[in-house]
């Protein structure tokens, strides 16, 4: 069947070669019409979907997952956003940045950033940018200190820039008093200080970063220096580069796959050919992507460089098959129909195989995992396609004489003697004479590498996506060094669904609570307040068997209190006001971050935060009220405390209220005192510090219940991004296994026997195995770009195993006997799956030029495991057939052959020129 | 007694004020600076939103309401006591130094917490706060007014009066039913704004809408007056709004049990009575 499907391609190519190519053409063209036009008119075309870039980490995540459905909802609760962190230090100055020169600079960077805003595309009549009322600069934000004969005074931190040394220093000072901006605002050396820019938008924050370096260009030479870091800075610069990369890696790959193939055949058109089929390919599938509404990623972004090494491979095989045939013959035609039956069952499988490694990834729950590897399986087939019917044709419509002097007839001779050749042999009969120590190595191998994978450590960070010395980087060490973190995570604390008793209940103490205060205000000389407060007992009772829950119980008392109230006679008038202030206060305690109890938890919880080393800083509702009580009772060290009721906490925020920024309080807390926010400070990216402290989190809140049955919850960038992680990772693993799975069957189809089938997953898995236990052993981080070579390197690393053992399985069936095979086996064969890694590897290696860690990671990654499973094959296999091989050729020669024409596919001329 | 609704700047004008309109512009011809008509219209804007009447006092209650829609409440009363007796306009008689109290009713958590100020002419303002659940009184220096008024889009010096001599004074432009006056501080150091334009209601000289405009000329903080009436022969305020565009915040201030001149005693207005509060002046 394979061999009629094979036919008719090549009788396709035969009949319309100029139509193959037109089709060609014309179909990518239109993929790049579609593409192209909504992108550079958007609003001509609605109804297509234009290039759409997306570089927000958060989207590894799909948009309805809980954990981000969660950190937009907290943002929005406690109107926080994303921050772009501006650090300015100076090591020139002995006072660091806290002298005149360097603050009045300052002052006006930051009057600069204040205007950074720009229309909304989207909205006309809105802004976009940093958000003014939420910066935080020390000409915009209040100092609460001692102003003399006991007056407190809220002011602007610093208003001007000072002009003398004792002025300079009066800012640092004063900020440093306060806990809230100690660490933060001002470095804990006192020698640095930071603004923090909060974006409506954080896609904005490349234009922020370029403006704010652009304005402080002429600051060279003053000592000062500018580190501007954040996430949000990290990913969205990391996004422009994204496309350097694309502009420099893609374009490098095809040079350098050009070069290696001219080497190979030496003929300049008969190249382009493959180089054609891979741009196409490479091309179609953008457009593809495009046109379907998918955005480009970091990942997605990577699908050109993958995609072109791996549509050379066929065109590869099916050009040095021509090559070495077509001198016999002179005749093109029968020359590509037998080349193409040759390949096409080969071709197919190694295209599935591949196909199947890469769509496995699938299965991974990263939806810009999973665009990449349909993707890149889309590619891939498109590949296949494009190789079988174009490169024929293009052969086929090629001028014969530019063909005169293609391929040499005395190849073969001539290729046995090169040192590659010499030594493929001697390989060869050396593993078939050691089959077992070289199982006994492979063995010791697997075992090492199964101890390095049990090392592995799982951990990622944006910022590292960056080399070191870019200053993106540079920034981050530099204020982590200086400030309390610039890594920011939010710890939430509420009260769980469930955590509020009946009203039955509710009311017992309500009445308790209510007889309380009637004593009190008798006994204070409100002696109105005995009939009232009955009065008001007996409504409680009424409206409580009309209410169905507390809510409605204290608004429908409230109502007749109200009408009381209204109608009082002159002398009750205060203690029904008394009896008005009293149901109010009961509504209020729900107001549950007013309870001091609930505070000093919270501040206990900073404490643990503290002590996980991670942690520079942490700023809560508790640290705000015991600052204001400290510097209402005389800014006395010991009253940098919780006050002893909800009243006092209420009345010393209300305090604090009195300044410029009353609105800083809902950062902390929400309006309705429900829910509060821990601002967590984290001096490293790195997830797996952020996950060490919520683990700490967990264990202080498992060991100390919370109190009010308030729960925990995470949220902000820094921990969004170990929630990924963890999908991640076990997302690769679903992948791995399920791409192994697909592979295996594949493979048993393809030599007919599970036994075939399982040796060859041998020497990838091998492969693989050592390559994640080298990870391990010398301690890289499995990260993102890691994790997501395993599932596709699978569907690559086999097709040398599939060239191997189905040419081994010929050849034997031809010969008779595996130790008269491996010679013939050693030759050719080898030849070919040895340069097939080189072209595969080399196609890798631009993205080793590209500015960014997460590519190069996948260039030096890919092509250390390709190579790998080159070696690993011709070591590992030859020596398996030589064990097993009673068990392997049992049956007669020829009952049991591949389907199609596998084993003729390996004729001995096969690959000869790869 | 008035009562419309001045929402916009552009409400409808009666026939009569379009005639006083004529004779005012006539009088003092639109945009001259150093007009002495500006100056009497800020006089007069002054003296009906700062200083009618020798005391007065309302029932207020405030709702803060954030971009989300998130609503806070606070009830307080406010008494005002003026040295000056007079309003007369002449010489600036009514201006004089002012006394005020602020006493919290609602929530309850800050009931009976008290806020005093005495507003002087010449130098910074002496403020006090009272908190009873500290049992604290306590000082706050008042060298900057441009502060929440607590926690709320107001400031100080929208609650108690900005002082005019701090501004210079322009009259942009007059309408059948407006004076608009635009603010220039005479020391913009001191004061976030760049400038602030008040649409003064002709007839009644109540600054309608005033909207602040920052030093790039962006507006970004608008007060409107919701409704007016004339209580006791004085037009009143009796609802404003503050909006803040930048944070998307607005507080509403409803005025209620509004009675001028009903003899506040002076010593109510010290620190003796922030701890035992006037009940009497406070129903």
């Amino acid at each position: 069947m394979l061999a009629t499907t094979a036919s008719r391609f090549t009788g396709l190519a035969e009949r319309r070669p100029r139509g193959i190519t037109w089709v060609m053409v014309v179909s990518t063209v239109l993929l790049g019409v579609l593409a192209g036009l909504p992108s550079l008119w958007p609003t001509s075309f609605p109804m297509l979907h234009g290039v759409m870039v997306d570089t927000d980490p958060e989207n590894m995540l799909a948009g309805d997952e809980p954990v981000r459905i969660f950190h937009n909802a907290m943002k929005r609760a406690f109107s926080l956003h994303d921050m772009v962190v501006v650090g300015i230090v100076n090591d020139e100055h002995p006072d660091g940045v806290f002298n005149p020169e360097s603050l009045q600079r300052v002052f006006a960077l930051t009057q600069f950033a204040r205007t950074l805003q720009w229309p909304d595309p989207d909205h006309p009549d809105r802004r976009i940018g940093v958000v003014e009322a939420d910066m935080l600069a020390p000409s915009m934000v209040d100092t609460i200190e001692q102003a003399g004969l006991g007056a407190v005074s809220f002011s602007w931190l610093m208003p001007e820039p000072p002009e003398t040394r004792d002025e300079a220093l009066a800012v640092r000072d004063a900020a440093r008093a306060l806990p809230m901006l100690d660490g933060t605002l001002v470095s804990e050396d006192g020698r640095a200080l930071a603004l923090y820019l909060p974006l409506t938008h954080k896609d904005l924050s490349y234009r922020v970063r370029s403006a704010l370096l652009e304005h402080t260009a002429d600051w060279a030479g003053t000592g000062d220096e500018v580190h501007i870091t954040g996430l949000p800075v990290a990913e969205d610069t990391f996004g422009v580069q994204m496309f350097y990369q694309m502009a420099i890696s893609a374009p490098l790959a095809m040079l350098v796959i050009f070069l290696v193939m001219w080497w190979f055949f030496r003929h300049l058109t008969l190249v382009t050919s493959p180089m054609v089929v891979a741009m196409v390919s490479a091309m179609g599938t953008m457009g593809l992507l495009v046109v379907t509404g998918n955005t480009i990623h970091i990942m997605s972004s990577m699908i050109p460089v993958f995609i072109m090494p791996i549509a050379v491979l066929d065109a590869v095989h099916i050009l040095s098959e021509f090559f070495d045939r077509y001198p016999h013959t002179r005749d093109r035609v029968r020359t590509i129909r037998d080349v193409v039956a040759t390949l096409f069952a080969p071709m197919l499988f190694t295209t599935l195989t591949t196909m199947a490694g890469f769509a496995s990834l699938a299965l991974t729950p990263i939806p810009p995992v999973q665009v990449f590897g349909v993707f890149v399986a889309v590619g891939v087939f498109l590949a296949w396609l494009w190789t079988m019917l174009f490169i024929p044709a293009f052969i086929l419509m090629m001028p014969e004489e530019k063909l005169a002097g293609f391929g040499h007839a005395s190849s073969n001779a001539g290729e046995a003697e090169t040192p590659l050749s010499r030594g493929l042999r001697a390989l060869g009969r050396g593993v078939a004479a050691r089959a077992k120590p070289v199982l006994g190595v492979t063995a010791v191998v697997v075992a090492v590498a199964i101890y390095g994978i049990g090392t592995i450590n799982i951990n990622d960070n944006p910022v590292k996506w960056f080399e070191p010395a870019h200053p993106i980087r540079v920034a981050d060490r530099v204020l982590n060094t200086h400030f309390g973190g610039t890594y920011m995570a939010y710890l939430t604390l509420r009260p769980a669904a469930d955590a509020d008793a009946g009203l039955e209940a509710y009311r017992e103490g309500f009445r308790e609570r209510l007889r309380q205060r009637q004593a009190g205000l008798v006994a204070d000389g409100l002696p109105e307040a005995g009939p009232v407060f009955d009065a008001l007992a007996a409504l409680a009772d009424a409206a409580a068997a009309a209410a169905d829950d507390k809510a409605g119980f204290l608004a429908s008392l409230g109502a007749v209190t109200a009408d009381r109230l209204d109608g009082a006679p002159d002398d009750r008038y205060f203690a029904w006001d008394e009896a008005q202030v009293f149901l109010d206060a009961e509504r209020q305690r729900d107001e549950i971050f007013k309870a001091p109890e609930v505070l000093r938890y919270i501040d206990a919880l900073e404490t643990v935060l503290s002590e996980t080393g991670v942690v520079g800083k942490s700023n809560s509702l508790a640290d705000l009220v015991k600052t204001v009580h400290r510097e209402l009772l005389l800014g006395a060290p010991e009253e940098f405390r919780i006050p002893d009721s909800p009243e006092a906490v209420a009345q010393t925020l209300l305090t604090f209220q009195n300044s410029h920024r009353p609105y800083d309080l809902w950062h902390l807390v929400t309006p309705d005192y429900r829910s509060a926010a821990l601002w967590v400070q984290l001096t490293s990216g790195d997830n797996e510090d952020m996950a060490r402290v919520v683990d700490a989190v967990n264990a202080f809140t498992a060991a100390n219940p919370p109190p009010r049955g308030l729960e925990t919850a995470w949220f902000g960038l820094t921990y969004i991004n170990v929630i990924w992680q963890e999908k991640m990772v076990a997302g690769m693993l679903a992948a791995l296994l399920g791409s192994f799975g697909v592979v295996l069957v594949l493979m048993a189809v393809l030599f007919r026997s599970p036994l075939w089938g399982a040796l060859c997953m041998i020497p990838l898995t091998v492969t693989i195995g050592l390559i994640y236990g080298i990870i391990g052993l010398i301690g890289k981080d499995y990260d993102m770009p890691i994790a997501v070579l395993s599932a596709l390197s699978l569907g690559l690393a086999v097709d040398y195993a599939i060239h191997f053992l189905s040419r081994t399985r010929a050849t034997v069936a031809a010969v008779g006997a595996w130790s008269t095979a491996v010679g013939p086996v050693f030759d050719e064969p080898a030849r070919a799956i040895t340069r097939n890694a080189v072209v595969l590897g080399v196609g890798f290696l631009p993205l080793l030029a590209a500015p960014l860690v997460p590519y190069q990671t996948v260039g030096v990654f890919i092509a250390a495991i390709l190579f790998t499973a080159g070696v690993g094959t011709l070591l590992i296999l030859p020596a398996l057939v030589t064990v097993l091989q009673r068990w392997l050729f049992r049956t007669p020669s020829g009952a049991d052959q591949p389907a199609g024409t596998v084993p003729s596919a390996m004729t001995p001329d096969h690959g000869k020129g790869v | 007694m008035i009562r419309s609704a001045f929402a916009k700047p552009a409400a409808a004008a009666t026939a009569a004020f379009a005639v006083a309109v004529a004779a005012m512009v006539l009088a003092a011809g639109p945009g001259r600076a150093a007009d002495p008509g500006v100056a009497d219209i800020v006089h007069r804007t002054n003296l009906v939103s700062y200083f009618q009447g020798k005391d007065g006092r309302a029932r207020v209650s405030m709702t803060i309401t954030d971009d989300q829609g998130r609503a806070r409440a606070r009830q307080f009363t406010i008494l005002r006591r003026d040295e000056a007796d007079t309003d007369s306009l002449r010489g600036d008689a009514y201006r004089g130094e002012q006394k005020y109290y602020v006493y919290f009713h609602r929530p309850a958590d800050v009931s009976k917490m008290v806020l005093m100020v005495w507003k002087h002419l010449t130098r910074d303002d002496d403020r006090w706060l009272y908190l009873p659940a500290l049992d604290l009184v306590k000082r706050i220096a008042a060298t900057d007014k441009r502060t929440s008024f607590a926690g709320s889009d107001f400031f100080y010096e929208d609650v108690s009066g900005r002082s005019i001599d701090l501004d210079r004074h322009e009259l942009v432009s007059t309408t059948d039913t407006y004076y608009l006056i635009r603010n220039t501080p005479k020391d913009p150091g001191a004061v976030e704004f760049g400038h602030y334009d008040m649409y003064v209601h002709k007839a009644t000289f109540l600054p309608i809408q005033t909207e602040y405009f920052d030093r790039q000329g962006r507006k970004y903080r608008v007060y409107r007056v919701l409704r007016v009436e004339q209580i006791q022969g004085y037009n009143t305020v009796v609802e404003a709004s503050m909006e803040d565009l930048r944070t998307g915040s607005k507080t509403v201030l409803a005025y209620d049990r509004v009675a001028y001149d009903s003899d506040l005693p002076d010593n109510i207005f010290s620190e003796r009575f922030l701890r035992r509060a006037p009940t009497r002046h406070l129903r």
